[in-house]
């Protein structure tokens, strides 16, 4: 049983709150979970950079600065990590998630239920590029939207009926 | 429902007489379920572990419900057990924060609590459905006294930033006038005949008698200002004694603005299996269980523990930790069989040898990002300028609830408010921000339905999940495809190690998902071990 899912209107949002709540409204709430918001926002991300990405989603967990934390498990530093020589790791990991990071190139039913966020597969260059650029990372090259829609992307697995 | 008068009913009962006299307790609780009888429910009771063998070694990770569920049914058993936590306390996401704690989050930002005495927020679980029948049965038998969790407050707001100017509306009235419309419109249908095809003659009479009551609506089937739709609505003046008794009927919201306001979403915010009325909530916080059961397992648990190794061969497992703060003396720990209730962001970082299948579950289940803000308020102004005692507000800002608390009604002194309860896109975002941003956001937000914000706010503390240093998430996503894919590798037991917690049920992110997940695990692991005999 799936809960119907309906589009809002997009939300005015203050300028000064803008920073935290780059969103448009929609709504969606994942069957048989605790998740307990009517109405909170989904998606909407459409319009951030690489840098903004990285400040807004990434940091949450892999800090400022790229340097992770250490608890009952870790996320993993990105300053000066050296998997990230590999664009096709990076954007793979972005694309897919890795020991429960989330994926953030879902098809659109899955990343819905899941309230995962999307990105475009020229967003995921961009943020790849700058984290392989930025917290003592040098790497020169730089990944395309088309090296990305090039890679494997999660799929939909058939339902079995 | 069923009815006394049914003939049926004598000799269904009787049936269940007659199963329960000779098959005992839990068959006549299976029989009533499939006859309907009671509700259908994962938790029946402590699950029937007789005939341990004599010194069998069972290591469980995890404070959390489900290993201290675990552990106190299995040592209640006669097996050996010892539980290892990384926390130093017990209860994992069962956990209250109170004036005085401390919380160091990942990254190291540290908040102290400045609540008053007795105030608190809980930062994961904060209620009980009747139905998780799992922790209404601990509760009860760790004598944790449950008081009433109000989900539905028919005063509390649904606030829409971009409906009725941004003022919120009364849930009372929004769901009254919905309620109301649509119960014309299929009046009016009906008697126009445009239902004719789909409902006969006399049903259409009843169906018309229903709505009227159903929806409050005239004499002439109308949903209109008067006393009936006032009734549910409230009145612009409401009814009271000696003179100026009389009351005067509220004007009810049109149909459009209803609808167009998307507040009707809310209406059902009370409906769903898991809000329905009754629920509960620990007197002093839900953190009152895992200290309970902490107390009753005692020395059985290991604090500040943090795994680090888990292997297993032929004649039992084998776990290795460390010192939680130092990171330094390496310990081993060796028992028959283990049970790991181990968040899965932290478990698929574990070197443990399991089977392939098991091993690709563990790592494919991403984690919900979640947020929430505690406020403290200098005073109690939800209650004494808005008459809202308990339950939540929905609003469409990121903040998504407002709940308040469910004890201490009109108390005098200050009281802490649920002020932000964040999830999705919104959530991380919230979650990159240091503590006392968000706070501030939370504040922000919620003065824009309380605008008393600003003059009696106190301190707050903001709880990111993602932060988490024992969970490094919230609880586990499954989607429909994930769990087609791996539910089930997740929970078969994998030669001498099962897993369990919320991220093993289909109650995801409730702690009945741990408690049931942990009974069934439990259950199938000691069916093995009498199977294999002592030791095997």
């Amino acid at each position: 049983m799936r809960p119907r899912r309906i589009e809002l209107k997009p939300r005015r949002i203050e300028p000064r709150l803008r920073a935290a709540a780059l969103v448009l409204l929609g709504l969606g709430s994942a069957a048989g979970n605790a998740d307990d918001s009517l109405f909170t926002s989904s998606g909407g991300v459409e319009k951030l950079n690489g840098q903004q990405i990285y400040e807004h989603i990434c940091a949450g967990c892999h800090m400022s600065g790229g340097l992770g934390a250490v608890g009952a498990g870790f996320y993993p530093k990105l300053s000066g990590d050296k998997k990230l020589v590999s664009w096709e790791y990076a954007a793979l990991t972005v694309l897919n998630g890795r020991n429960g990071m989330p994926a953030f190139g879902l098809p659109s039913d899955e990343a819905q239920q899941t309230r995962a966020v999307q990105l475009s597969d020229a967003q995921i260059a961009d943020v790849v590029n700058y984290v392989r650029g930025h917290f003592d990372n040098k790497f020169k090259h730089t990944v395309t939207a088309k090296d990305v829609t090039g890679l494997p992307h999660p799929a939909s697995v058939a339902m079995p009926n | 429902m069923h009815d006394d008068a049914d003939s049926n009913s004598v000799s269904r009962r009787d049936l269940l007489r007659l199963i329960g006299a000779s098959a005992g307790g839990a068959a006549m609780y299976h029989a009533m379920s499939t006859l309907g009888f009671a509700d259908p429910s994962p938790f029946k009771g402590p699950v029937d572990l007789s005939g341990a063998p004599a010194g069998t070694s069972i290591l469980i990770l995890g404070a959390g419900m489900a290993g201290m569920s675990a552990a106190y049914e299995l040592r209640n058993a006669g097996y050996k057990v010892q539980v290892l936590e990384y926390n130093g306390r017990a209860g994992g996401r069962n956990w209250t924060l109170r004036g005085g704690d401390t919380y160091t989050e990942l990254g190291g930002a540290t908040q102290h609590v400045g609540f008053d005495k007795d105030l608190y927020i809980n930062p994961g679980p904060w209620r009980i459905p009747y139905h998780h029948h799992g922790m209404m049965h601990y509760a009860k038998r760790l004598r944790v006294p449950l008081e009433p969790f109000f989900q539905v407050n028919y005063n509390a707001y649904l606030h829409s930033e971009s409906a009725f100017g941004g003022k919120p509306q009364r849930f009372r009235e929004v769901k009254a006038d919905y309620q109301g419309h649509v119960a014309e419109l299929l009046a009016k249908a009906t008697r126009q005949n445009a239902l004719d095809a789909a409902v006969s003659k006399e049903d259409q009479e009843k169906l018309l008698e229903s709505l009227r009551a159903w929806g409050a609506l005239d004499k002439n089937y109308a949903y209109v200002a008067s006393a009936e739709s006032s009734e549910r609505r409230g009145f612009a003046k409401p009814p009271g004694g000696g003179l100026s008794a009389r009351p005067i009927p509220s004007q009810p919201v049109a149909l459009s603005d209803i609808l167009q306001s998307g507040l009707w979403q809310g209406v059902a915010s009370g409906d769903t299996y898991d809000m329905q009325t009754a629920l509960f909530q620990p007197v002093g916080g839900m953190g009152r269980i895992g200290e309970a059961f902490g107390r009753e397992l005692g020395p059985l648990i290991r604090y500040n523990a943090k795994v680090t190794a888990i292997a297993q061969d032929a004649s039992g497992v084998s776990v290795t930790y460390v010192d939680r703060v130092s990171g330094a003396n390496a310990q081993t720990v060796r028992a028959d069989w283990c049970l790991c209730t181990i968040p899965l962001t932290v478990l698929a970082q574990i070197p443990m040898n399991v089977g392939a299948a098991m091993a690709s579950a563990i790592s494919a289940v991403p984690y919900a990002s979640a947020i929430k803000v505690g406020l403290q308020f200098k005073r109690r102004f939800w209650e004494e300028d808005d008459r809202i005692y308990g339950g939540i507000t929905y609003t469409d800002m990121p903040i998504t609830n407002i709940g308040y608390p469910n004890s201490g009604f009109l108390s005098g002194g200050k009281g802490v408010l649920l002020g932000a309860y964040i999830w999705g896109l919104n959530a991380m975002e919230f979650t990159a921000l240091p503590p006392e941003e968000r706070v501030r956001m939370a504040l922000e937000y919620g003065a824009k339905i309380h605008p008393q914000y600003k003059e009696e706010f106190d301190n707050g503390v903001a709880v990111a999940w993602h932060r988490s240093p024992f969970t490094l998430g919230c609880f586990g996503m499954w989607s429909e495809e994930t769990r087609a894919k791996h539910y089930d590798d997740l929970c078969q037991i994998d030669g001498r190690i099962a897993l369990a917690g919320e991220h093993a049920s289909f109650i995801g992110g409730w702690q009945e998902g741990a408690v049931t997940s942990s009974m069934d695990a439990i259950g199938r692991l000691h069916d093995r071990i009498v199977a294999q005999g002592a030791k095997a």
